[in-house]
């Protein structure tokens, strides 16, 4: 092998650690972040650090679902359901609530730093 | 020649190499699912190459089950509630049912599944949320002696059954032995008030909700099953007082005895019914109770104590 060989090969090996790290690095979400799913399919992902309001809509299955944000909290401000109960939930704000809107199966988590693997209840 | 086909050979092993960690690199894979009239967040810690069909099957177990025992649809379940006769009826449901005609004795009646028609009285009223129902209207026939089971044949009279009470831990108890038969050893799967979790180095984490906000507790677990039972989550107001969903089936009121109690233990349909069970009871008969069914238990009682007791 000469040095032009060892290079290339440097550079391939180069390559493959860079792709493995960059792999392991999009395994993990910012901290705070918010993540909303149509059943499995993840549909908006919002960084929940920013202290601004903001309003996202996405679709659930009965229409339009209308979310709120607000210094690091999140919640339904309108959707189409018989009993309203996730719109009625208010604000969450830490990885151990979850909003379920059952009638429009649209899922609202939260990724933080949190160390708890689940919450029953 | 050699030199560059020694290179094109080594290139391709790292590449190869790449392509094997990416593929078998072991990592949390996540789905939801609606169930039994619940969120179940699922997930479980394996190579992308195994993912896709061991959340499949997962979401097809819960179907099954689902299938099996909902009272409000075409279910294996409602082609023998509100029948006369003897019917053939699967393993699962069979086995369900054993469980908790025994259940039925071991409680001294406080577990009871012939409780369909009282618990859709209440759920009719919840819905409605105006009024509670008269003693009429709840005086209807839950003797459990209308069901009798001999083997896989079932004869019925007056019977509504309900399996709501252990069918997701039913549930999870069977995922644990799928998973465990594809060598998934890291997961967590949380039905509602049912959580199991596989094995890790560190215990799993689990947090435990206060039912008036925010964290009761946390319960570090590994290989275990975490049931917990509340008036707090089904229920509706009238004239400022709460009723729940979990009916006591000698007063055929909403029990409230407690504000939620927490059962923890290897056998996931035994900790699905003894929390609804020990959520029917005062706490010091609960505790005789757990003492002989070896389980773990955390209380959360009307004046916001937390009791805890370990007789696993």
């Amino acid at each position: 092998m000469n040095k032009n060989d060892i290079l290339l090969v440097i550079i391939i090996c180069s390559v493959a650690l860079f792709s493995l790290l960059m792999f392991n690095i999009f395994k993990n979400d910012n901290p705070k972040t918010a993540i909303i799913y149509y059943e499995n399919k993840e549909i908006l992902k919002i960084n929940l650090t920013d202290d601004e309001t903001n309003e996202y809509i996405v679709k659930g299955y009965n229409g339009d679902v209308k979310i709120n944000t607000l210094n690091g909290k999140i919640k339904v401000v309108a959707e189409n359901s018989p009993l309203h109960l996730c719109s009625k939930q208010g604000y969450i704000s830490s990885s151990y609530e979850t909003i379920v809107c059952l009638p429009n199966k649209i899922i609202i988590k939260i990724i933080d730093d949190d160390s708890l693997d689940s919450v029953i209840g | 020649m050699a030199k560059k086909l020694l290179i094109s050979v080594i290139s391709l092993i790292i590449i190869a190499f790449v392509i094997v960690v990416i593929v078998f690199n072991e990592q949390e894979y996540t789905s939801n699912l609606f169930y039994m009239d619940t969120y179940i967040s699922v997930k479980v810690t394996t190579s992308k190459y195994k993912s896709n069909v061991i959340l499949n099957d997962i979401d097809k177990i819960f179907n099954k089950y689902e299938n099996m025992t909902n009272r409000y649809s075409d279910s294996e379940l409602s082609k023998i509630n509100n029948k006369v006769g003897t019917f053939e009826i699967s393993n699962e449901l069979s086995d369900m049912i054993k469980i908790s005609l025994e259940w039925y004795n071991k409680s001294n009646g406080l577990f009871n599944i012939n409780i369909g028609n009282i618990v859709d009285v209440w759920k009719k009223y919840r819905t409605n949320k105006n009024g509670v129902p008269t003693v009429d209207e709840l005086n209807l026939d839950i003797n459990i002696d209308n069901i009798s089971l001999y083997g896989n044949k079932i004869t019925v009279k007056n019977a509504n059954i309900d399996l709501g009470a252990l069918v997701k831990g039913y549930v999870t108890n069977e995922l644990k032995s799928y998973l465990k038969s594809k060598n998934i050893k890291k997961y967590v799967i949380n039905a509602g008030g049912n959580v199991i979790v596989g094995n890790k180095k560190n215990d799993y984490k689990i947090g435990i909700q206060n039912p008036d906000g925010g964290l009761l507790t946390t319960v570090n677990v590994n290989n275990k099953c975490v049931v917990t039972s509340g008036g707090y989550e089904r229920y509706y107001e009238y004239n400022g007082v709460r009723y729940h969903h979990i009916i006591n089936p000698f007063t055929k009121f909403p029990s409230n005895y407690m504000k939620s109690v927490t059962v923890i233990s290897k056998d996931c349909t035994k900790a699905d019914i003894m929390s609804t069970t020990l959520f029917l009871m005062t706490i010091e008969d609960g505790k005789k109770l757990a003492e002989s069914n070896n389980v773990k238990v955390i209380w959360y009682s009307n004046d916001n104590e937390i009791i805890e007791e370990n007789y696993e």
